[in-house]
């Protein structure tokens, strides 16, 4: 009983402490596709069977590969305060082409994957490339800038996406690659609105406020580029880019 | 045998006291300089937002909103700056059509789309249980002028246009065209 306790909690330590220690280079950082050609990720955590594994991250990858070509976002925030409660309701739907997934499953290739002690990754480009990638493992890299302030370019859109505290990696990373998307859709454009009202009396000031931002859109060409895992507080952070040229 | 009880019952009410006292407050030294100070330009406009919940993703939406809001709701006093030169210069600038003016273009300026409001820092504190998130936003102004201008062109036409087709000579041709069919 024990040693059935003592190993459970070796593994649990093992797993918080090594968690999302060796990714492939390209889940850090994707690389620069050749013109005419799309990269996207896939990931999935640990299977038993290497080929189930596998199809998961294929899965992922290719479905990330459709809302990178074109999806259609749309988020809308609606905080309610009246000095007693407060009220915040955020909500963000996505939608895309299933002609679009189709044609990707057709003529996707791998173009380099990778096993960890974690998981199993997945390069995929959209459409076939005549050379393969070998991107090696490696360790997180220091704290990129481009998580405390947003990158500046005059000809790309940027969002980034912040998850904390996920049990699951994979979870984690689909969400901020999914937030940072929305968050770059809220910095080319959203629709805000609020009222501010103050009501004074001989003890007390009373300040209510209704606040609602939405915007729904098409985007294309919306690349998540960078990832890096803060070990240290459990945090997720995805960078998405988007060329100036695909959102006029 | 009764110093361990005594131990047993003191630790916990220890831990209870310590947690008095409401939601644990940001330190001073933790809050970001730039939101205390937003930074100043003269050609961008910057906001801040805060936000304390238990969830990080919850904390990080409400702040960026009300980074935003505050950016949709300083536009519209720099709005209706910017238009008292542009009736200055396109020559519309009796009290009552001014006013109505202003306010309906600085109304359909700022109640209308955040052009590139864009959230350039931010930062998560940890309080106790609760996520802080501190956001800053920027909102570049030459986006916000040439709005401004196109949606003042806009209203300026429609004015000119409603005033073009209520002439006075209009309405005395009309009333003549009565008179000559009464007689």
């Amino acid at each position: 009983m024990k040693r059935i306790f003592v190993q459970t909690i070796l593994a649990f330590t093992f797993e918080v402490c090594f968690s999302q220690t060796v990714i492939p280079e390209w889940f850090e950082n994707l690389p620069q596709a050749p013109p005419g050609t799309m990269y996207s990720v896939g990931y999935s955590g640990k299977y038993v069977n290497h080929s189930l594994a596998r199809e998961t991250a294929i899965a992922v990858a290719t479905k990330n590969m459709v809302k990178q070509i074109k999806s259609r976002l749309a988020f809308e925030i609606e905080e309610l305060s009246d000095g007693r409660f407060r009220l915040l309701n955020p909500s963000f739907r996505l939608s895309y082409e299933k002609d679009i997934y189709v044609n990707i499953v057709d003529k996707c290739v791998i173009a380099d994957s990778a096993i960890t002690d974690n998981g199993y990754f997945v390069l995929l480009a959209y459409p076939d490339i005549q050379h393969h990638i070998s991107g090696n493992l490696k360790k997180w890299g220091n704290k990129p800038a481009w998580t405390e302030k947003l990158p500046f370019n005059k000809e790309y859109n940027y969002g980034v996406g912040i998850v904390s505290n996920y049990s699951s990696w994979v979870r984690a990373w689909k969400d901020a690659d999914e937030y940072a998307r929305f968050v770059l859709g809220k910095n080319f454009e959203t629709e805000a609105r609020s009222i501010h009202t103050s009501k004074r009396d001989n003890k007390f000031i009373v300040e209510s406020n209704i606040l609602r931002q939405s915007y729904d859109k098409e985007f294309s060409n919306t690349i998540v580029i960078s990832r890096w895992y803060d070990r240290e507080n459990d945090t997720y952070y995805s960078l998405c880019r988007q060329a100036k040229k695909f959102n006029k | 045998m009764k110093k361990p009880i005594v131990i047993a019952l003191l630790v916990p009410m220890v831990f209870m006291l310590m947690n008095c006292g409401g939601k644990p407050k940001a330190k001073m030294n933790n809050i970001p300089e730039w939101y205390l100070n937003p930074p100043k330009a003269e050609d961008a406009i910057y906001e801040a937002g805060d936000a304390a919940k238990q969830s990080m993703g919850l904390a990080k939406e409400a702040a960026d909103a009300r980074a935003r809001d505050a950016i949709s709701r300083t536009i519209e006093v720099k709005v209706s700056n910017m238009l008292k030169n542009f009736m200055q210069e396109s020559g519309i600038g009796e009290d009552a059509e001014a006013l109505e003016f202003t306010s309906s273009v600085s109304k359909q300026v700022s109640n209308n789309v955040l052009r590139g409001a864009r959230i350039v820092k931010r930062e998560m504190k940890t309080e106790g249980s609760m996520y802080h998130a501190y956001s800053l936003a920027e909102y570049n102004l030459n986006s916000l002028i040439q709005e401004t201008l196109n949606e003042a062109k806009k209203q300026k036409a429609l004015y000119n246009e409603a005033k073009a087709n209520l002439s006075f000579e209009d309405l005395e041709k009309e009333i003549q065209k009565l008179e000559a069919v009464g007689q």
